[in-house]
C-alpha cells in the first residue's frame, strides 16, 4: 500500500532555541532574576549566604510541588497533602520521642505518608467516577483529624532528642542538604515527566483519558502510583519540616497543598491537565522561595506573601486567557 | 405575501481560517418538508446555526415571509417562530420533561413559575405526540427517541412555524423512525414548514418534496425529490462518480485466528459467537445499539464479559485490560476517533507511537529519534495528507484522522484488526482510500473484523457477514447469499415494539 | 401499584433518606442526652451553625453550575473584620449599617471572583484558591496586622445575636428568611431555574438563549453576598472579630452540601438537601461530646469519614442501579 501519492511527511523538529527563549519558562527565568534584584534592593541582608541559610524552611514545600505537578498534568488535584504532612510529622515526632533509632523515625514519616497517599490512590482508582477534589477534601479532614486525635488536647508535640533532625538539617559548607535533595529530586522528577515512557503516559491520560485507556495505558495503575508517591513525598516534606521546627502541631502543613499548586500553576502547569513541564514548576518554586526569604528579612507579614502568591496564581492563569480572548476578538474584527 | 416562508441569499460565514459557508442560498415553501443534504463538513450544520441565530453570517440576507430579518441571537430566531431539534438532543438531563420543553419561555405569573400549568401544558403536547411518558419524568431517564420527542414538543410549544430537524433518525431504530415520520407528517398537515437534514436517502424519499444539496461549503442545487435519482443525488453531493469504491481483494482465507464463543455481558449482548480467519474480512453489522461495539470491546479488554470464551489461534485467551489484547495482537480501531482513537491536540507522530512507546524506550527513557522515524514511515505508508508529524491531529480531516488511527495500529504487531465504523464521518474520496488500506491488510494475512452500519460497505468489503440485533447474533451470511434485504431482515428481527427504551 | 410507587419515591428521593437519617440521629442523641431535644438546646445549635447553614445556600448555587468556592471564609473574615474595625474605631455605630457594609463587601468580593472565573476562564478551584489567600490577607491588613475587635469594641452590634423576636433568636430568623427566600428563588423563579439549566447542560443553555457567563457570575455574587452576611453573623454570634476566623470552615460548608446530595459535577442538588445536610452536620458536631469515648477531637475525623462514606455509597448505589437497569433489558 506504500504511499501511493509518494507524499513525504516532515519529521525534523524545529530548532528549539528560539522556542525556549520565548516560552513561559524563559519569562520565568527573567522574573526570577527580577525578583532577586528586587529582594537585594529591598533588604540589605539579602545575599547568597543569607538566602542559603534561610531557605530550608521554605524548600520543604518544593518537594510537594514536584509530585503535585504530576497530579495536575493528570488533570486532577490533591488537596490533602498539607494534612498528610501534618500526620507524618506528628507520627515521626512521637516515634522519635520513644528514643527509636533515627532511621526508624525517617521510615515512619515516609511510611505514614505513603499509606495516606495510597489511601487516596486506592479510593480514586476504585471509584473512578469520584472527582479527586471531593475525595481529597474528605481525606484532608480525616488525616488532620487523626493528627488532632493523636496530639490530644494540647495540640502539639516537641521532639526531645533533636540529634537526628539536626543531622538532616545540616549543610555542606554553606549549602544545606535539603537544597541538594530538592535539586536532585527535581532533576529526577523532571526527567521522568518529560523524557520517560511513564511521563508520556501521564500526559496522555491528562489530555484524553479515554484514548489513553484504549491505547493500552494502565490508567488506574498510573493514578495509584502518582497519588502514593505524592504521599511519600509529603512524608519527606514532613521530615524536613520537623528538622527546622523540632516539633509538630495541628496546624503543621496548613495550606501547603495550595502553595504547591500555586508554584506548579505559576510555573505553567495547567490545572486542566496535559500541559506544562517541571522546568517551569521548579523555576517558579524558586521565585517564590526567594521572594519569601527576601520579604521575610524585612519582617513583611507572612500574609502579605500569601497575598502575592494568590495574585500570582490567579494572574498566571487569567492573563494568558484574557490575552487570548483579546487576540481572537481582534482577529475576527480584522476579518 | 412572499412565495417562501424562509429565504436566504448569498450567505457567507467565516470561521478563523475557513470559509464554512460560501455564498449559499436556500428557499423554503410554506408547509413543505425540505431535505438538506451533503457530505459531512459540507456546511449543513453551520447553515442551520445561521438560521437559528447561533452564528451570525458575515455576508448575506435572510427573509422571513418576505421580510428581511437580522437575528442577534437564538432568542430572536425563537421569537420569529424558528425552532431547531439538534442531532444530539440538547437537553437538561437533571430537569423534568416539562422544564425542558419550556426552558427559555416558562409560563410565568407575577414572576413566579406556574408549575401546574406548565406540567399540564406539557402533558397536552406530549399527548399530541403519542408519548409514553409523563411531563414530570426526569429527562436523563428517557431514551434518545423519547428525548427527541421532547425536543419536538419544545419546538411545538414555541408555536414554531419553521422546524429544523438535524439528523433526527441517526440514533433511532426502525420503528422509532416510523413514529417520527408520522409525527413529521402531522406537523406538515398543521402547516408547519420543515427543514430536514439526513444522511439516509430513505428519510428523504419518505418525507421530503424538495431537496437542496450543499458541497464544500457551497450551494449545488435544489431538486424535486420525484425527479431525481439516487445516482444523480450522490453525484451532486460528491462531485464525481465513484467507480470501484470497494477494492475487495480475492484472498483465500487461511487458518482460524480469532474465535468467540457464547460471549455475554449483562445488558449489552448475549451469547455471541463468531470466528474470523487469516486474510478474511468479516462484517459485523446491525442497527445502532445492537451491541456490536460492546461485543468487540469485551474481546479487546475495554470492558469485561460476564461469560463466554475467546480463542486466539486455537488457544483460549483471558483478556483483562486493553494492553493484554494488544500484547496478543488483537488491535481495535475504536469507533469515536476523536474521543477514543486519537489525542487531538497532540502531534501525529506521538499519536502513532502512543501504544508502543515502551518498545523503543531504553531504561524507561523515550527514544524520540526512533519514534520520529517510525511514525513518519507509518504515516506515509497509509498516505496521510499531512505536512509534518508534529502538526496536531485536530488539523486533519476526518478521513486523514482515520488514517492516523490505522498507522497507530500498524505500529503494533497485529494478528486481528477490528475496525469499528472506520468510515463514519469520512468523505467519499477518503473512504475509498480506507477501503484500499483494508484490502491491503487482508492481503497481508491479517484477520479483519469490520463493524459498520453502512450497508454498501458491508456488502462490498466483507467475506462473511454477522448480523446482530438487540444484543444477540441473529444470523451469519456468506458474501454470496447476502443482500441488503436479507441483512435488514436479520438486523430488525425483534426490534419492533418498544425499541431500546431504557 | 400506587403504594409501591410511594415507597419507591421515598427510597428514591435523596431528601427523604436524609430526613430519615436526621430523625434517627435525633433519636439516638436524645436517648443519650435527653436535654438535647429542648427548644433552647436546638436553638443554640441553630445559632452556632448559622454561618455554615446560610453559606451552604450559596455553595449550593455555586456547585449547581459545576463550580466550587474555597475563598468563602476569607471573604467572611474580610467583611467581618471590616465591620469589626469600623465599629471599634467608631466609624459606624448602627448595627443595620454594619450588616449592609458587610454584605456589600461580600458582594464585591464575589463579583471579582465571578469575573475571573466566568470571563477569564480560570478554573474555579484555582481562582478561589488564589482569592482565599488574597481576601484573607486583606483581612489581616485592615486589622492592622492581627488586631482583634473584642466584645467591648462591638457595642450594640453584638446584641443582635442575643435579641429575640417573637421568642426566637434574631440569628435564627436570618436563617429562616434566607432558606425561605431560596426555596422560592430556586424553584419558582426563572433565574433560579437558569442556574439549574446551566449546571445541567451549559451548551444547551447557551443555545436556548441563557447568558451562561452571567449566570456563572451571578452564583459567585450570591456566594459572596452570603459570605458577607456570614461575616456579620459570625462577628455578632461570637461577639468578636479576628482576621483568622473560620479558617478552614469552607470545608464544612462544602461538606454540608455534599451530604445534602449536591453533585460536584453540577445540575443536581436542592435547597432542602442543603438544609438537611447542614442540619446533619450540626447535629453530629453537637452530639459528639455527649458520646463516651469520643470527644471534640474526633469531630473532624468523623466529619471526613462521613463525607467519604456519603460519596462512596452514592457511587455504589448508582452502580447497583445501573446494573439492575441492565439486567432488566430484555434481549
Amino acid at each position: 500500500m506504500a504511499g501511493k501519492s509518494g507524499r513525504s511527511i516532515n519529521n525534523v523538529p524545529e530548532s528549539s532555541v528560539k522556542r525556549m527563549i520565548f516560552s513561559w519558562e524563559g519569562i520565568l527565568v527573567l522574573i526570577f532574576i527580577a525578583v532577586n534584584i528586587f529582594c537585594a534592593l529591598f533588604s540589605e541582608f539579602y545575599n547568597l549566604s543569607s538566602l542559603l541559610r534561610q531557605m530550608p524552611v521554605y524548600l520543604a514545600e518544593v518537594f510537594l510541588m514536584l509530585t503535585m505537578a504530576y497530579i495536575l498534568v493528570l488533570g486532577e488535584i490533591d488537596i490533602s497533602v498539607g494534612s498528610i504532612v501534618c500526620l507524618s510529622a506528628t507520627m515521626c515526632c512521637i516515634v522519635c520521642n520513644t528514643n527509636a533509632p533515627f532511621i526508624v523515625v525517617v521510615l515512619t514519616a515516609l511510611i505514614v505518608g505513603t499509606i495516606c497517599g495510597a489511601i487516596n490512590g486506592f479510593i480514586l482508582s476504585k471509584f473512578q467516577e469520584l472527582p479527586p477534589m471531593i475525595v481529597t477534601l474528605a481525606t484532608q479532614i480525616i488525616f488532620r483529624g487523626i493528627a488532632e486525635i493523636v496530639l490530644g488536647s494540647g495540640g502539639s508535640i516537641s521532639v526531645t532528642n533533636t540529634d537526628g533532625f539536626r543531622m538532616i538539617g545540616g549543610k555542606v559548607g554553606e549549602v544545606p542538604y535539603i537544597l541538594f535533595l530538592v535539586l536532585i529530586l527535581a532533576v529526577i522528577f523532571a526527567v521522568i515527566l518529560g523524557k520517560s515512557t511513564f511521563g508520556r503516559r501521564v500526559y496522555a491520560i491528562g489530555t484524553n483519558r479515554l484514548t489513553a485507556y484504549y491505547s493500552g495505558i494502565h490508567v488506574q495503575k498510573i493514578r495509584m502510583i502518582i497519588y502514593t508517591v505524592m504521599g511519600t513525598i509529603s512524608g519527606l516534606c514532613a521530615l524536613f519540616l520537623v528538622s527546622s521546627s523540632y516539633g509538630a502541631n495541628t496546624t503543621t502543613g496548613n495550606g501547603f497543598e495550595m502553595d504547591a499548586i500555586a508554584m506548579a500553576v505559576f510555573g505553567g502547569i495547567s490545572s486542566t491537565g496535559g500541559k506544562g513541564n517541571l522546568a517551569g514548576g521548579v523555576i517558579s518554586a524558586f521565585i517564590i522561595v526567594c521572594l519569601r526569604v527576601g520579604l521575610g528579612q524585612r519582617n513583611v507579614h507572612a500574609q502579605v506573601i500569601l497575598l502575592i502568591i494568590g495574585v500570582l496564581l490567579v494572574a498566571a492563569v487569567a492573563l494568558p486567557n484574557i490575552i487570548g480572548q483579546v487576540k481572537r476578538a481582534v482577529q475576527v474584527k480584522n476579518k | 405575501m412572499s412565495e417562501y416562508v424562509l429565504e436566504l441569499k448569498g450567505i457567507t460565514k467565516i470561521f478563523p481560517g475557513v470559509k464554512a459557508l460560501n455564498n449559499v442560498q436556500f428557499q423554503l415553501k410554506p408547509g413543505e418538508v425540505h431535505a438538506l443534504m451533503g457530505e459531512n463538513g459540507a456546511g449543513k450544520s453551520t447553515f442551520i446555526k445561521v438560521i437559528t441565530g447561533v452564528h451570525k453570517a458575515e455576508e448575506g440576507e435572510m427573509f422571513l415571509n418576505g421580510q428581511k430579518v437580522d437575528f442577534k441571537g437564538p432568542k430572536d430566531a425563537q421569537a420569529a417562530g424558528i425552532a431547531a431539534v439538534y442531532q444530539h438532543p440538547t437537553s437538561y438531563p437533571h430537569l423534568t420533561v416539562a422544564e425542558n420543553i419550556f426552558m427559555g419561555h416558562e409560563i410565568v405569573k407575577n414572576r413566579m413559575i406556574q408549575w401546574k400549568t406548565m406540567n399540564a401544558e406539557a402533558n397536552k403536547l406530549l399527548q399530541q405526540l403519542d408519548a409514553d411518558f409523563d411531563a414530570t419524568a426526569e429527562m436523563g431517564t428517557l431514551s434518545v427517541a423519547q428525548q427527541q420527542m421532547v425536543e419536538i414538543a419544545k419546538a411545538m410549544s414555541t408555536n414554531a412555524r419553521i422546524i429544523i430537524l438535524d439528523e433526527p433518525t441517526a440514533a433511532l431504530t426502525k420503528s422509532e423512525s416510523e413514529k417520527l415520520y408520522t409525527l413529521v407528517d402531522k406537523l406538515r398537515e398543521e402547516g408547519v414548514s420543515i427543514i430536514f437534514i439526513s444522511h439516509r436517502f430513505e428519510d428523504m424519499y419518505r418525507l421530503a418534496s424538495r431537496v437542496t444539496v450543499f458541497r464544500d461549503s457551497q450551494y449545488i442545487g435544489t431538486y424535486d425529490v420525484d425527479g431525481i435519482t439516487n445516482a444523480d443525488l450522490i453525484k451532486a453531493m460528491v462531485g464525481r462518480e465513484i467507480n470501484d469504491l470497494f477494492p475487495k481483494p480475492d484472498v483465500k482465507p487461511g487458518k482460524e485466528m480469532l474465535r468467540v464463543e457464547h460471549l455475554s455481558r449483562t445488558g449489552y449482548f448475549k451469547d455471541v459467537s463468531f470466528s474470523v480467519r487469516a486474510g478474511e474480512i468479516i462484517g459485523l453489522t446491525g442497527l445502532v445499539g445492537a451491541g456490536r461495539t460492546e461485543t468487540v470491546e469485551a474481546v479487546c479488554g475495554i470492558t469485561r464479559p460476564d461469560s463466554g470464551k475467546v480463542y486466539l489461534e486455537g488457544k483460549e485467551i483471558h483478556v483483562k485490560q486493553p494492553s493484554d489484547a494488544m500484547d496478543l495482537g488483537i488491535i481495535l480501531l475504536p469507533e469515536d476517533r476523536q474521543k477514543e482513537g486519537l489525542i487531538m491536540s497532540w502531534g501525529l507522530g506521538r499519536n502513532v507511537t502512543l501504544p508502543t512507546i515502551s518498545k523503543y524506550a531504553k531504561n524507561g527513557i523515550n527514544n524520540e529519534k526512533k519514534e520520529r522515524e517510525l511514525s513518519k514511515e507509518l504515516l506515509e505508508e497509509v498516505d496521510t495528507k499531512a505536512v509534518d508529524i508534529f502538526q496536531p491531529a485536530s488539523s486533519l480531516s476526518g478521513g486523514n484522522q482515520q488514517k492516523v488511527v490505522v498507522a497507530k495500529a500498524l505500529s503494533q504487531e497485529m494478528k486481528v484488526v477490528i475496525m469499528d465504523e472506520p468510515t463514519k464521518g469520512v468523505d467519499v474520496g477518503a473512504k475509498a482510500e480506507i477501503y484500499a488500506i483494508m484490502g491491503d491488510l487482508a492481503k497481508k494475512g491479517y484477520a479483519i473484523i469490520l463493524i459498520s452500519s453502512e450497508m454498501p460497505e458491508i456488502l462490498g468489503m466483507a467475506d462473511r457477514i454477522v448480523v446482530m440485533c438487540n444484543g444477540r447474533k441473529t444470523g451469519e451470511l456468506s458474501r454470496e447469499e447476502a443482500t441488503q434485504e436479507r441483512i435488514l431482515e436479520l438486523a430488525m428481527e425483534k426490534s419492533t415494539g418498544k425499541g431500546a427504551a431504557k | 401499584m400506587k403504594q409501591k410507587s410511594l415507597m419507591k419515591r421515598i427510597t428514591g428521593s435523596r431528601e427523604a433518606l436524609l430526613a430519615i437519617v436526621l430523625i434517627v440521629l435525633f433519636v439516638i442523641v436524645t436517648a443519650i442526652s435527653p436535654s438535647f431535644l429542648t427548644p433552647k438546646s436546638l436553638m443554640d445549635m441553630l445559632k452556632n451553625n448559622a454561618v455554615m447553614m446560610v453559606m451552604a445556600l450559596g455553595m449550593l448555587c455555586v456547585m449547581l453550575v459545576g463550580g466550587i468556592d474555597i475563598s468563602i471564609m476569607s471573604t467572611l473574615a474580610l467583611s467581618g473584620m471590616a465591620i469589626g474595625m469600623m465599629l471599634k474605631y467608631d466609624v459606624i455605630a448602627n448595627p443595620v449599617l454594619a450588616f449592609v457594609i458587610a454584605i456589600a463587601i461580600g458582594i464585591a468580593c464575589g463579583f471579582v471572583v465571578g469575573l475571573v472565573i466566568s470571563r477569564a476562564d480560570v478554573p474555579p478551584i484555582i481562582a478561589t484558591m488564589g482569592f482565599m489567600y488574597i481576601y484573607r490577607a486583606m483581612g489581616y491588613l485592615i486589622s492592622n496586622g492581627g488586631e482583634w475587635a473584642s466584645a467591648a469594641a462591638l457595642g450594640s452590634f453584638k446584641d443582635f445575636a442575643t435579641t429575640n423576636l417573637l421568642g426566637i433568636n434574631c440569628v435564627i430568623w436570618v436563617i429562616v428568611v434566607c432558606y425561605a427566600f431560596f426555596f422560592w428563588f430556586m424553584k419558582w423563579t426563572r433565574t433560579g431555574r437558569k442556574i439549574y439549566a446551566v449546571g445541567s447542560n451549559a451548551e444547551a443553555a447557551e443555545v436556548s438563549g441563557i447568558n451562561v457567563k452571567n449566570i456563572k457570575l451571578l452564583v459567585y455574587v450570591i456566594m459572596g453576598l452570603l459570605s458577607g452576611l456570614g461575616g456579620a453573623l459570625q462577628v455578632s454570634v461570637y461577639a468578636s472579630a479576628m482576621p483568622d476566623m473560620q479558617y478552614g470552615g469552607e470545608m464544612d460548608v462544602i461538606a454540608a452540601c455534599v451530604i445534602g446530595g449536591v453533585s460536584m459535577n453540577g445540575g443536581r442538588g436542592t435547597v432542602l438537601g442543603a438544609l438537611l445536610g447542614s442540619l446533619i452536620l450540626a447535629t453530629i458536631a453537637r452530639a459528639l461530646p455527649l458520646i463516651p469515648f469520643f470527644n471534640q477531637l474526633w469531630l473532624n475525623t468523623i466529619k471526613g469519614v462521613i463525607i467519604l462514606a456519603v460519596v462512596i455509597i452514592n457511587i455504589v448505589l448508582q452502580r447497583a442501579a445501573d446494573r439492575n437497569a441492565l439486567k432488566g433489558r430484555e434481549m
